[in-house]
């Protein structure tokens, strides 16, 4: 019986060896799909402007997805103490989101302008939505019964959200957190993609435009190990916190 | 006669909304000026209007896109997904791989296949393909996969084959989550056309939000995005509504 992270291992050896054999049998031209050699070559040679690109990728990511969850438990909380605001609320985020988060871009550019404000503003809305929309399902989905004999304990609205609301929540909290972490590295690579200084997105746009294939390969790379750290960082902190699953 | 239920929770509904929009008419109409980033609602509509063709013609692409990308793309999920949960051997090896590239930022690969299909429709139809065949794979393994040994058991004894068992159990079982697949792959496909687009091409929507953007042409600008909005939550109605039309039983939706 093989380890799970064997089965993977073996995995990804098959993966690399078809990939290498399918450029060998079919002569199937670089630029096409290269090598995974001359992929990580291009990590090598282009190493210093691609971890310049990921830090910038990296901050606009980081600062939407922090800004956006705060915004997003805050107006949960208010909610849960104020269940009147979710009528007056949720049409409005129900229109907004029913555009796809891309389409926002060019107006987060011209409004917000081509610094890293633009691609902030639009992190924070596409991973303030996602968790908001799994903290909202993860705090009203608390048993009433419990709810009403902490109530009958005298404890207030708020304690009720931290002793119950809270914990009770904290799961689809996670889920949200992990999926919003995915989205915001592809909309802060995607906002650079149309207009940027600098990041993983800028590079993959140049890159394109000049036809330098493993450029494109050796950042996509790059983003993608990032992306799968961030995620697994969370699954991670899933597991600590939230033991009683 | 009263007035309906439905009635009074639609106007509860749609109040806040219409509200907001006449706030933003209001403004924009006492502040604004010509290059207002917030033109009237009512401009953009009429911008909309006389624009019509253009927008159209823009808006009939990116569905065109998205439809021929997400259709195949459903189905070769469903089988891709039916065969890895008969393969132990492959589930092993390449799902958790599966699961991990579902992290990697895949509308990134829009210029790689750019590269691959060239500026017209195809790139973009792979886009939109790529995008939803992933959760589809996933959910529908899931789904198989996730089946109560105790119904397979009865169901066999029965007399039932593995045929009947994968038809008359386990699809039905995986449903609800190839649903939700397609949900999410509905909305990437969007995404993933309008992405597309700005790298390369002549019509759709992408396109005329990114000419609107550099002419910093806000009623345009806003005219493209109610439209992005309108085309996908049509599409989405439309899968959400078959979802519940067909896959009545389903849980997770």
């Amino acid at each position: 019986m093989l380890a799970r992270s064997a089965w993977i291992a073996l995995g990804l050896l098959v993966i690399a060896l078809v990939w290498e054999g399918a450029i060998h049998a079919f002569r199937i031209p670089p630029y096409i799909l290269p090598g995974l050699g001359d992929i990580a070559g291009a990590v090598a040679v282009n190493f210093a402007p691609l971890m310049r690109g990921l830090r910038a990728t990296l901050f606009v990511a980081g600062v939407g997805f922090a800004a956006g969850t705060v915004i997003a438990l805050a107006l949960v909380l208010a909610i849960v103490l104020v269940p009147a605001i979710e009528k007056g609320l949720m049409p409005l985020v129900v229109a907004v989101n029913s555009v796809p988060i891309v389409a926002y871009v060019p107006l987060s550019l011209i409004v917000f302008g081509i610094g890293p404000a633009s691609k902030i503003a639009m992190v924070l809305l596409g991973a303030g939505f996602t968790v908001f929309i799994n903290a909202l399902q993860g705090a009203k989905a608390v048993d009433q019964g419990a709810v009403n004999m902490l109530r009958s304990f005298g404890a207030g609205p708020l304690r009720v959200a931290w002793l119950l609301r809270l914990p009770g929540a904290l799961p689809a909290i996670i889920t949200g957190l992990r999926i919003a972490v995915v989205r915001s590295m592809l909309i802060a690579i995607v906002a650079e993609m149309l207009g940027s200084h600098d990041g993983l997105g800028r590079i993959i746009y140049e890159a394109t435009q000049q036809i330098d294939f493993l450029r494109v390969w050796a950042a996509i790379a790059v983003a993608s190990v990032a992306s799968m750290l961030l995620y697994g960082l969370l699954v991670w902190i899933d597991q600590k916190l939230v033991w009683w699953k | 006669m009263t007035r309906s239920p439905f009635l009074r929770n639609g106007l509860v509904q749609v109040a806040p909304l219409l509200l907001c929009l006449v706030a933003w008419e209001v403004l924009a109409r006492i502040f604004g000026s010509t290059h207002a980033v917030m033109p009237p609602v009512s401009t953009i509509l009429l911008g909309i209007f006389a624009d019509g063709n253009t927008l159209l013609r823009s808006f009939g692409r990116t569905l065109a896109e998205t439809v021929l990308g997400f259709v195949p793309a459903a189905a070769f999920g469903f089988i891709a997904g039916a065969l890895f949960a008969r393969v132990r051997i492959a589930e092993r090896m390449f799902f958790p791989l599966f699961l991990i590239s579902q992290t990697v930022p895949v509308v990134a690969f829009g210029a790689l296949v750019i590269i691959w299909f060239g500026n017209g429709i195809m790139s973009k139809v792979a886009i939109a393909f790529y995008l939803t065949f992933f959760p589809v794979t996933v959910n529908t393994l899931r789904g198989l996969r996730a089946v109560d040994q105790d119904k397979i058991n009865l169901l066999k004894s029965f007399g039932a084959s593995a045929w009947m068992l994968f038809w008359r159990l386990e699809v039905p079982h995986a449903l609800p989550g190839i649903m939700a697949a397609l949900l999410l792959g509905v909305s990437l496909s969007l995404v993933g056309a309008i992405v597309g687009e700005w790298f390369g091409a002549t019509v759709g929507l992408g396109i005329v939000l990114v000419q609107a953007m550099y002419a910093e042409d806000m009623v345009r600008l806003w005219g493209a995005i109610l439209l992005c909005g309108i085309l996908g939550s049509t599409l989405y109605g439309l899968v959400a509504f078959a979802a519940r039309r067909w896959v009545w039983w389903g849980g997770e939706i």
